[in-house]
C-alpha cells in the first residue's frame, strides 16, 4: 500500500487554482524528487500534504487516511523540514527537541537516545543551550532536521533541504535520508538541485504549471523525453523549451 | 540624490518623522502629568534649599564635575543605516559633507541638556560664590564651546579607532571640560583658557588621524542601531512598538517555573506557552507593568473603590492582552503540525492566564495589606480575569 496517495488534487490561495489535478503516490521506502521551476506550484503542493491548506477537489491521503478522518493518524504519519527554518526563538536547541518528542509522544529515554545521535551526526552537541539568534542559517537547518528525524515518521516531507547547509551537513542529511529509506519510511523531497536529486531519487515528479508534466525513473522520464542519455538537467531544460515553444507558437 | 547633503535632510525627515510618531504616545500618556509634577516637587525643593544653604558648600566642584560627565557623553547620531555600508561606499570621498550636517544635528541636539542643567546651577552659584552675572554668562558660553568641541571629539575618536576604548576618550574629555568649568568658576581664567587649549589639541589629534582613515560604518551603523532601539524600548512602555518584537531573554531565574510542566505528550503546549510567556520581552513585560500600577496604587491609594477599579480594570487589561498575543496564529509555527487536538494551544494559553492573573491578584493583595479592606482586591482581579477569559472570543 501506499504511504502517500495525492488523488486528483485542485487548490490554491484564490479562486484560481496554483495545482491543477494532481495525482501521484509514494510507496514505502521510496525516495521521490518533486522538481519544477519557481511557480510551479511545488510549495503549494507541500502545504497540501503536511494539512495547512485544504485541497478544492481530490483527496490527499496518508498512511490510508485523509486529515479529516483521523487528524491524529495523519499528523503522526509525517514531519516536515521547510525551505525556511522556523524556530521558536525562544525556545533552546534542547528545548526544541524535547518539544517535538512530547508533542509525538515519544518517551523521554527514546528521546535521549535519538538525539544524542543525531546531534553527534550534525555536530551540534555543544550548541544544546544555544537560542536560534545564535544560529547561523544552516544551524537553523539543522535544527529542523534534527527535530524531524527525531519523530521517525513514515513519510518525511523535506522542502529544499541543501540550501544554506555546508557540505559536511548535506553529507549528513543523504546519510540520514539513507538510513530511514532503508527502515521503510518514504521521502518526498522537493529541490532545485538537480544532480543530487538524479542520483538519490528512486523517482521523479516533474512539476509545471502547477500540473505533473511526467513522473518516473530517470528511465522513464528519458524515455518520455525521447532523450536517452540525458541528465536531469537536460530533461529539465528541455520541459521548459518545450512550454516556451507552446506559448510562442 | 544630487549630494550628501540630500541624502542627510531625507534620512533626517524621515528619522524626526519616526520619532514623533511615538513621542505622540510618550507625552499624549500619564507620563506628562507625572512629569509635571516630579520637575514642580524637584523645583520647590531646590528652592527650600538655596535659601538654607551654605556657603562653603563646594558648589563649583559639584557643578564641574556634573557638567563635565554630561559633555563627555556627546555620541555621535550619524542616522546611518545598514545598507549604506555598500551603497554609499563610493562616495566616501564626499562623506565629509555628510558628516557636517549630522555633527550639527548632534550639537543642536543635545546641547540643550547641559545648557538647561547649567542654568539650573545659576541660582546655586548666586548664592554660593561672589561671582558676578557677567562672570556667570561667560562661562554658560565656555560651556557651551565645549560642547561643540566634544561633539566633534567623540566623532573623531570614534572614527579613528572604531569605537574601541572610547571610555578612556570620554574620561579624557571629563576632565578637561570638568577642570576648566572648575576654573572658570573659580574666576582662574587664564587656566581655564590654558587647560580648554590642552582639550582642543586632543580632540585635533584625532581629527588629523581620520584623515586617513576610511569611514568606520560599522561602528556608526551599530551605534545608531544601539540609539534606536533604547528609544524603542522606552517608547514600548507606553505603545506598541513592532520593531520590537520578538525580543527575547532567556530569564534563568525563573526556570525552576517550569518544572510543574511534567514531560508528557498531553503538555506539549504548555511546555511551549509557558516559555514563550517567561521568555519574550512584550508578553512578560506588559503583565509585570499592569500588575506593579495595580500593586502601586493598592499600596498607596486608601480609597478602596478607586484601588478596585483600577485593579479591575487593569486585571481586564492584562487577561485580554496576553490572551490574544499567545493564541494569534497568524504565522506559521510548527505546533500547528504537532499530532494534538485542535484546542491544545488554547487551553494552554488559559492555564498560564489564569497562573498569572492569581499571581497578579497575590501580588497585588500582599502590597495593600496597609489599606482597609485590602482582600476584596484580589478577588475582584481573579473573578474579572475569569469573565475576560471566558467571554472573549479565541
Amino acid at each position: 500500500m501506499s504511504v502517500l496517495e495525492v488523488q486528483h488534487v485542485t487548490g490554491g490561495y484564490t479562486k484560481k487554482p496554483v495545482i491543477k489535478d494532481l495525482s501521484f503516490t509514494i510507496g514505502k521506502g521510496e525516495l521521490v524528487g518533486l522538481i519544477g521551476l519557481n511557480g510551479a506550484g511545488k510549495s503549494t503542493t507541500i502545504k497540501h500534504i503536511i494539512g495547512t491548506m485544504l485541497p478544492k477537489e481530490g483527496d490527499i491521503r496518508l498512511n490510508g487516511v485523509t486529515l479529516k478522518e483521523n487528524t491524529d493518524k495523519y499528523r503522526t504519519a509525517f514531519s516536515y523540514i521547510p525551505e525556511t527554518p522556523v524556530l521558536y526563538d525562544e525556545l533552546t536547541l534542547r528545548e526544541h527537541l524535547a518539544l517535538t518528542a512530547m508533542a509525538y509522544g515519544i518517551d523521554e529515554a527514546t528521546l535521549a537516545a535519538r538525539s544524542e545521535q543525531l546531534l553527534k551526526e550534525f555536530r551540534m552537541e555543544k550548541r544544546l543551550n544555544w537560542f536560534p539568534s545564535h544560529f547561523s542559517k544552516g544551524m537553523r537547518q539543522k535544527v529542523m532536521i534534527m527535530c524531524a528525524f527525531l519523530v521517525n515518521p513514515s513519510l518525511y516531507i523535506i522542502d529544499e533541504p541543501f540550501v544554506g547547509l555546508d557540505p559536511l551537513g548535506i553529507q549528513s542529511l543523504l546519510d540520514q535520508m539513507d538510513t530511514k529509506k532503508k527502515e521503510g519510511a518514504s521521502i518526498l523531497m522537493s529541490t532545485h538541485i538537480l544532480s543530487t536529486a538524479e542520483k538519490h531519487c528512486d523517482r521523479i515528479i516533474l512539476l509545471h504549471e502547477g500540473r505533473v508534466r511526467a513522473q518516473g525513473t530517470m528511465a522513464d522520464l528519458r524515455k518520455a523525453f525521447a532523450m536517452p542519455h540525458a541528465t536531469l538537467d537536460d530533461l529539465y531544460i528541455a520541459m521548459t523549451k518545450e512550454r516556451d515553444h507552446e506559448e510562442h507558437a | 540624490m544630487k549630494n550628501m547633503r540630500d541624502v542627510w535632510s531625507s534620512r533626517f525627515m524621515h528619522y524626526i518623522s519616526e520619532v514623533q510618531k511615538y513621542m505622540q504616545f510618550i507625552f499624549t500618556g500619564h507620563i506628562a502629568i507625572v512629569l509635571v509634577f516630579l520637575v514642580g516637587a524637584g523645583g520647590y525643593q531646590y528652592s527650600e534649599w538655596l535659601k538654607i544653604v551654605e556657603t562653603d558648600f563646594p558648589a563649583e566642584g559639584l557643578i564641574a564635575l556634573i557638567i563635565g560627565i554630561l559633555l563627555a557623553f556627546s555620541r555621535p547620531t550619524t542616522l546611518l543605516r545598514e545598507p549604506d555600508q555598500v551603497y554609499l561606499l563610493p562616495l566616501e570621498s564626499k562623506m565629509s559633507q555628510y558628516f557636517k550636517k549630522a555633527l550639527a544635528w548632534t550639537f543642536w541636539s543635545q546641547v540643550w541638556i547641559v545648557a538647561i542643567v547649567y542654568i539650573v546651577c545659576i541660582p546655586l552659584i548666586k548664592a554660593v560664590t561672589e561671582l558676578t552675572t557677567l562672570n556667570i554668562w561667560s562661562i554658560f558660553f565656555i560651556v557651551i564651546a565645549l560642547k561643540f568641541v566634544s561633539v566633534q571629539g567623540e566623532f573623531s575618536y570614534r572614527y579613528s579607532e572604531r569605537g574601541h576604548y572610547v571610555w578612556v576618550d570620554r574620561l579624557v574629555r571629563a576632565i578637561v571640560c570638568g577642570v576648566t568649568v572648575y576654573m572658570g568658576l573659580q574666576m582662574q581664567l587664564l587656566l581655564a583658557l590654558v587647560v580648554a587649549v590642552i582639550g582642543y589639541v586632543y580632540v585635533w589629534v584625532f581629527r588629523k588621524k581620520c584623515a586617513n582613515e576610511p569611514v568606520p560604518y560599522e561602528h556608526f551603523v551599530k551605534l545608531e542601531q544601539n540609539r534606536m532601539m533604547s528609544f524603542y524600548r522606552f517608547a514600548n512602555y507606553f505603545t506598541d512598538v513592532p520593531h520590537l518584537h520578538g525580543s527575547i531573554r532567556r530569564r534563568a531565574w525563573l526556570d525552576w517555573f517550569y518544572q510543574f510542566i511534567p514531560y508528557q505528550k498531553g503538555n506539549a503546549q504548555k511546555y511551549l506557552v509557558f516559555r514563550t510567556f517567561i521568555r519574550t520581552d512584550d508578553h512578560f513585560y506588559l503583565w509585570l507593568r499592569l500588575t506593579v500600577i495595580s500593586a502601586v496604587i493598592a499600596a498607596f491609594v486608601n480609597t478602596p473603590l478607586v484601588t478596585w477599579s483600577v485593579a479591575g480594570a487593569l486585571s481586564f487589561a492584562t487577561t485580554i492582552q496576553l490572551k490574544q498575543a499567545l493564541i494569534a496564529s497568524g504565522e506559521f509555527r510548527m505546533d500547528m503540525l504537532y499530532p494534538l487536538p485542535e484546542n491544545a494551544r488554547k487551553v494552554a494559553v488559559q492555564q498560564l492566564v489564569r497562573l498569572t492573573m492569581i499571581a497578579q491578584a497575590v501580588i497585588v493583595g500582599l502590597c495593600g495589606v496597609t489599606q482597609p479592606m485590602f482582600y476584596v482586591t484580589p478577588i475582584i482581579i481573579f473573578v474579572v480575569s475569569e469573565l475576560t477569559a471566558k467571554m472573549s472570543k479565541s
